[in-house]
This record gives structure tokens, C-alpha cells and sequence, in this order.
């Protein structure tokens, strides 16, 4: 189990997942937990990867603070409103949806290439310079920006951390697949920030639903400490060996076992 | 956000930090020992680990049996982020930033929505 969660750790860690994608499979389809039980202790992991490196990451100054508080008091909303509902649903419905979401993210994967460039090309270039004339008073907008960037389409953001606050609950994922692109994209955030800044989430979003999970007994100790210690020390190893690897051949493998995992969970699904 | 607002900002940052860092390296070294009695009682970790039960953390982390450990280094996991926006709030409240000290108890309200719901829903 500590291998497994280590597996885990060091191929998100590598390829830009937090290793949530990874954990709830392994342990469904690997050690037959149920589905609920593995996502809760999926939560508690990448909760403990996620505030090491948001750590890191705030001590750098990295990270926005002020942003990621705010879209983080709607994705623990999300979180609020999933971990309540997951304990509704259907456990066959739940693996459908993890099927599907392993599908999406392996196409995403296998466009990864020209998305990276996309996402790099897309940074937009804001007017530092000063004007004349008193200065006006600053929006939200203006105070949740940083240094050379300033925040937009906050609205659109409310929406998708909503979303992702659902998602990470059901799911037990920390959902940087959602929010990175969200704050990017649509946000204008630079990615390195925005990257940052979605860590930092991961915490309160994982932390709000871990809740839920916890006092309805969904998280299991014995299975939560050893995986949890495989994806942490995972996680730190594929930080320090991510420049040193081809990552391409890696990408390819991995598509391959998302393809391969979202085909036993649809399986699962319906049984 | 004037200099001396930025300076405050980027105190509170660091010392955010800090806390994440540190709370989190203390639960890995929690959860570590846990494990290693789990290895050493030669306990299956998919044999069924005991629920969460506040009366027992003390004297199973006494008696050196694996689940107190557990169950102390998950709890300072998920309560990491929390303390974290708790400071944070102190840290608004300091510097009289009200739009952030808003969103900062609005998150803490949200989290205990989620725990007196769950509470409820339980009983």
C-alpha cells in the first residue's frame, strides 16, 4: 500500500497531478476498498502533499494568498455541498463519474503538448505604467491581483472553483485540473501562480469534505497512514527527479493506464 | 496596498507558511510511527482500522498502539488548512483588511457548516 501510494505520489508529481487521480483506483481496484472509503482517504493524501508544497510555496511569496482565500471559500462550498451529496449516491453512479473523469484527463494528457504551449502564449500583458491624475479607487479585481498581473472574469472563477469544490468532494481529487486552467485562462493569472495558488486550495477544498467523510467513518487509518506516507515521500521524490526525466514517453504510459483505469471503474460501474 | 500594508502582508505569508510546513512534516512523523507499530503488531492495513474515537487518542497514543498515532497525524492533516485560515484571519483582522477578513470567516463558517451537518446527519 505505502508502494502504491508512492507509484502514485511520483507520477502526479511528475505530470502535474496532485496523485488523487491515481489513489482512488488503486485502492478500489487494487485493494477492494469501496469507493467512498478510498475517496476519503484519497482526500486526507493529497492534503497532506498539497500544504507541504503550498507551504513552500507562501514562504517564496509564490502563491496568491488573497485570491486563492477567496476562490477557496466557494470550492469549500462546492466541497460542502459533495461530501454531503456523495453519501447519497449511488456507488456505481460515483465510479461512472471517476471513469469519466480518467477519460477526460487522458485526452488532455495526450494534447498536453500543444496545450502547454497554449497556456504558456496566453499570459496577458497588463499596463503597469502610471497614469495621470489622482489614482482611483482600487476594485476587488485590482486587490486580488500581484505583482505584473491583475485578476479578471472573477465571476467565471466563482463558478469553476464551485465546480471543483463539487468534484474534489465526489471524487476525492484535488482538483488542479480544474483550477490551474480556470485561473490561467480565464483569470489571468500567469501560470506559475496559478499552479501555486490552486495547491494552496487543495487544503481547505480536501479539508471541508475530509470532514464529512471523517465523522460518517468513511476514512480508514489503517489504510489512510500507509497510503498517505507512499504519496507524500512519493511526491517529494518525483519533484526532485521531474527535471531529470523524458517526460513524453512517461505521458504516454500514463495515458495508457488512465485508458486502462477508466475501462475496470466503467466495468465496475455496471456491474 | 501601501508599503508598510505589503510588508504586514508578506509577514503573515511567511508565517502561514511556516505553520503548513511544520503542522504537515509533524503529522508525516505521526503518521510514520503509526505505521511502523501497524508493520510491527504485523496488522493488515486492510483489515478494518477503528473509527475515530476523541476518548481513546490518549490512551492509545499511551499505549503505544498504531490507530492513536493515526489518528492524531490524520487529524493535524486536515486541520493543517484550517488553522492556516485562522491565522490568516487574525492577520486581516491586524491590518484592518475587512474584504479579506469577510472571506476568511466566511471559509471558517463554511468548514463548520460541514462538520455540525455531518454531526446531524449521523444521529
Amino acid at each position: 500500500m505505502i508502494g502504491g501510494g508512492a507509484a502514485a505520489g511520483v507520477f502526479g508529481s511528475l505530470l502535474g497531478l496532485g496523485g488523487g487521480i491515481l489513489i482512488v483506483p488503486l485502492l478500489t481496484l487494487g485493494f477492494g476498498l469501496p469507493l467512498r472509503e478510498a475517496v476519503g482517504v484519497s482526500l486526507v493524501s493529497v492534503m497532506m502533499t498539497s500544504s507541504a508544497a503550498a507551504g513552500v510555496y507562501l514562504e517564496r511569496h509564490v502563491a496568491n494568498l488573497r485570491l486563492g482565500m477567496t476562490l477557496e471559500l466557494f470550492t469549500a462550498t462546492g466541497a460542502l455541498v459533495g461530501g454531503s451529496v456523495a453519501f447519497l449516491l449511488d456507488e456505481r453512479f460515483l465510479s461512472l463519474l471517476f471513469a469519466a473523469l480518467l477519460t477526460y484527463v487522458a485526452f488532455t494528457m495526450l494534447q498536453a503538448r500543444s496545450r502547454d504551449t497554449a497556456l504558456s502564449a496566453d499570459v496577458p500583458e497588463v499596463d503597469t505604467s502610471p497614469g495621470n491624475g489622482p489614482p482611483p479607487r482600487p476594485t476587488v479585481l485590482d486587490r486580488l491581483g500581484g505583482d505584473g498581473y491583475q485578476v479578471r472574469n472573477l465571476g467565471r472563477g466563482v463558478v469553476g472553483a464551485l465546480g471543483a469544490g463539487v468534484a474534489s468532494a465526489l471524487l476525492g481529487i484535488g482538483g488542479g485540473i480544474i483550477k490551474v486552467p480556470l485561473m490561467h485562462l480565464s483569470m489571468g493569472v500567469p501560470l506559475r501562480v496559478a499552479t501555486a495558488t490552486s495547491n494552496l486550495m487543495i487544503g481547505i477544498t480536501a479539508a471541508a469534505s475530509a470532514v464529512i467523510y471523517l465523522i460518517h467513518g468513511g476514512i480508514d487509518p489503517y489504510v489512510a497512514g500507509p497510503t498517505g506516507i507512499g504519496v507524500f515521500l512519493g511526491a517529494t521524490a518525483g519533484s526532485r527527479l521531474g527535471h531529470r526525466l523524458d517526460l513524453r514517453y512517461l505521458r504516454l504510459l500514463f495515458v495508457v493506464v488512465l485508458g486502462y483505469t477508466a475501462l475496470q471503474m466503467l466495468v465496475r460501474a455496471l456491474e | 496596498m501601501s508599503g508598510s500594508e505589503r510588508a504586514s502582508a508578506l509577514r503573515a505569508e511567511r508565517l502561514i507558511g511556516q505553520l503548513l510546513t511544520g503542522v504537515t512534516y509533524v503529522s508525516v512523523a505521526l503518521l510514520l510511527v503509526g505505521v511502523g507499530l501497524l508493520i510491527a503488531a504485523g496488522i493488515s492495513p486492510v483489515s478494518g482500522g477503528p473509527g475515530m474515537d476523541p476518548g481513546r487518542l490518549v490512551s492509545d497514543l499511551v499505549g503505544l498502539k498504531p490507530a492513536g498515532f493515526l489518528w492524531i497525524g490524520l487529524l493535524a492533516v486536515i486541520a493543517a488548512p484550517i488553522a492556516r485560515v485562522t491565522v490568516a484571519l487574525v492577520a486581516y483582522v491586524r491590518d484592518k483588511d475587512w474584504l479579506m477578513v469577510g472571506v476568511s470567516s466566511a471559509i471558517l463558517l463554511v468548514i463548520a457548516t460541514a462538520i455540525g451537518s455531518a454531526i446531524v446527519s449521523t444521529v
